[in-house]
């Protein structure tokens, strides 16, 4: 039985941060602003947050410092995404080159500035978030041993998020709005709708969630920070379209990739998958799979926004 | 209207910098980064390219670096590091031409990664003399060293026998090696791992199979999630300590080191400052001999054409016992084993002895090979 809950505490590490970024990206691209910067903007929160946690760390530790470079991380990816929102928004460049351009500079960026405050490009961290059992919860036999042992608090601000994100988007009036202008913007425009600000929120909340993302990603897997999401914004993205940009089936997909993950990974000290004579790539194979086959199948009807990637003109309505 | 003074301003922003960015340039490349220093003409006389890692990854290439950069410091001589841009022959010997065309006059060339282009560039650059590390010029099989090389190797399977052997004597049974790439350095530290683990067991007179070593290749020297979880799910599993030898793939398991409250085996350098779960490290002393290869030059005795293969005998590798974190392993043990190193009555195969880990010869110890 420690096997499976082993593997799903493991499954919360790979998941939630691609949960976040996933859902991020989906609002971004729901108001009509593709965004690729997600690895740009991971890499430049968890640089910030975990620059954060290292100066102050002396001073403060555990639940608290972690709330609040969760917060500061969410300021700076909202900042830095706006670069992003500028270029496609107000000067309505290709969304493609300027997220090109923001996931090209963020490392740079954090090494360069890590650099030349500390000399080395490595941040390290003191790690006093982790919980080993959260009280009361965590002595619930079977649940308590999945979901409330060996765990992070970010696991449960990411389901919060989740949560609060996917009834935004389908329940109120901004979630509609949002969505109008990713489908299309003239006859959102036509009701009154300021379309620039209602994408500039969308691209402002992906940078939120992917700063955050970036942050809670690097905090479990590594003692420091080296400049590098290893690709997991655009994984985020892989998980968007896999969840056809809906906020439920993103859920799913973002476990789906979370678990295969972890199998390809863990699947040596799995005595049932060890017997079997599957080597272990094709693991890591099968979530690029399954998008590849998904996309396949739905390309015709794809849910993607209509107006995805295309600068709003007045003039053309 | 708007929008164009917008327009307007921003080009006025970006050629305002431009000109800045080039009326700073010459001034600026003076107090380039990380201490390099030019002479009055311009160049750099000694060069370092890394390999795919940087200058400061607590491993190889910091190492390194360190040795060229004290001896410059001492002398007063000018030096640079160069970063090859992708992971290429054309790529690393474009960074030696870059740096010859720099002036350098030493170039030192960490890494398995510069067998060809260094064999290259020695013919290219008859006058510049090159330390390579860790490797040999070699093209197509053949190996030709010519007199302008040095070319250091070490003998990593004695600093992973006796990491090996500190790990079972502290009273670890189930041992793992997580390795980075299969390149002869890292093989090397893993038969040393799983021969001193086996001469440790059977001293301590424990039965055949009391001792387990868990084996793999991780693919990367990264540090990330997928090598976190493996790590994670070994400890899981009982493993008690892990040897992480591949750069990034240390960070990875000490953090699941942490989570899990079991202890970590660093590699190449001391990394006991990276984390309270590193016991000791694997280390060869790359900044000394790097040192003493340049030293050599300047004092006008460089053996170039020739390889040094530095063992316990020449001090070239250790353990930090200073800062290792033993309670049964003693400094007389080391210093014993040490001894029998130096002398040659403890003898650890290579990298060549075995296909894979479970052909290297091991009694007690039992390895368990994962793909």
């Amino acid at each position: 039985m420690s096997v499976v809950y082993f593997v799903i505490q493991q499954t919360m590490y790979f998941a939630i941060p691609l949960l976040i970024v996933a859902i991020g990206a989906m609002y971004s691209e729901r108001s009509g602003v593709i965004n690729i910067a997600m690895e740009g903007i991971m890499v430049m929160g968890a640089f910030v947050g975990i620059f954060f946690i290292n100066i102050f760390q002396d001073r403060m530790s555990g639940q608290k410092l972690l709330l609040l470079a969760i917060l500061i991380v969410a300021v700076a990816g909202g900042l830095f995404s706006l670069l992003h929102a500028f270029a496609s928004i107000n000067m309505k460049a290709d969304q493609t080159i300027s997220g090109t351009a923001l996931n090209l500079f963020a490392p740079a960026f954090a090494i360069f500035t890590a650099r030349m405050i500390q000399g080395v490009q490595q941040i390290q961290f003191t790690d006093t978030f982790h919980i080993d059992k959260v009280p009361v919860l965590g002595d619930i036999p079977v649940i308590g041993d999945m979901f409330f042992q060996n765990c992070y608090i970010t696991t449960y601000i990411g389901i919060g998020i989740f949560l609060v994100a996917a009834y935004v988007i389908k329940n109120t009036r901004f979630g509609l709005r949002l969505r109008a202008c990713g489908e299309h913007p003239g006859a959102a425009d036509s009701v009154g709708v300021n379309v620039a600000k209602i994408r500039y929120a969308g691209v402002i909340i992906s940078g939120v969630l992917a700063g955050i993302g970036g942050l809670i990603f690097v905090i479990p897997t590594s003692t420091n920070f080296n400049a590098s999401v290893a690709g997991y914004g655009f994984l985020a993205i892989a998980v968007l379209i896999f969840g056809q940009w809906r906020s439920n089936k993103i859920l799913m997909a973002a476990f789906f990739f979370g678990i295969m993950k972890t199998l390809a990974s863990a699947y040596s000290a799995i005595p049932f998958l060890k017997s079997l004579p599957i080597p272990n790539e094709v693991y890591k194979m099968i979530p690029y799979i399954a998008t590849l086959i998904v996309l396949a199948f739905s390309s015709k009807n794809s849910q993607a926004p209509r107006a995805e990637g295309i600068p709003y003109d007045k003039g053309s309505r | 209207m708007k929008k164009k003074i917008l327009s307007l301003i921003l080009a006025g922003v970006m050629v305002m910098s431009m000109a800045a960015c080039a009326v700073k340039k010459p001034g600026a490349e003076d107090t380039a980064k990380d201490g390099d220093k030019k002479d009055s003409k311009g160049g750099y006389e000694l060069a370092l390219i890394t390999d795919v890692g940087t200058i400061d990854d607590k491993s190889f290439n910091q190492g390194s670096w360190e040795g060229l950069e004290k001896y410059a410091k001492e002398h007063d001589i000018t030096y640079k590091y160069y970063k090859p841009a992708e992971k290429s022959d054309e790529a690393c010997l474009n960074a030696i031409d870059l740096a010859v065309k720099g002036g350098a006059k030493v170039v030192a060339t960490p890494g398995f990664l510069f067998e060809v282009p260094v064999y290259e560039a020695q013919t290219k650059y008859p006058d510049v003399s090159f330390i390579i590390i860790d490797a040999q010029p070699v093209k197509d099989g053949e190996a030709k060293l010519e007199d302008n090389v040095l070319s250091i190797f070490y003998a990593e399977e004695q600093a992973g026998y006796l990491a090996g052997y500190a790990a079972v004597t502290e009273g670890y049974r189930n041992l793992g090696f997580m390795g980075g790439i299969a390149v002869p350095a890292v093989i090397r530290y893993g038969y040393g791992f799983v021969q001193g683990a086996d001469a440790a067991a059977k001293d301590l007179g424990l039965a055949a199979g009391d001792v387990s070593v868990k084996y793999t290749y991780v693919g990367n020297f990264d540090a990330s999630p997928e090598n976190n979880a493996k790590a994670a799910a070994w400890y899981n599993e009982g493993t008690e300590c892990i040897f992480a030898c591949g750069g990034g793939v240390g960070n990875s398991v000490m953090k699941a080191a942490e989570t899990a409250g079991k202890v970590v085996i660093g590699v190449d350098v001391d990394q006991s400052v990276e984390s309270d779960t590193v016991i000791t490290s694997a280390m060869k002393n790359l900044g000394d001999s790097v040192y003493d290869a340049v030293a050599s030059y300047y004092d006008g005795n460089f053996a170039g054409g020739t390889t040094l293969n530095l063992s316990a005998k020449d001090d070239g590798i250790q353990l930090p016992m200073e800062t290792s974190k033993f309670t049964k392993f003693t400094q007389e043990k080391y210093d014993e084993l040490y001894g029998k190193l130096k002398d040659g009555s403890i003898k650890v195969e290579n990298d060549t002895v075995a296909e894979d880990a479970t052909g290297v010869p091991a009694e007690i110890v039992k390895v368990e090979l994962i793909k």
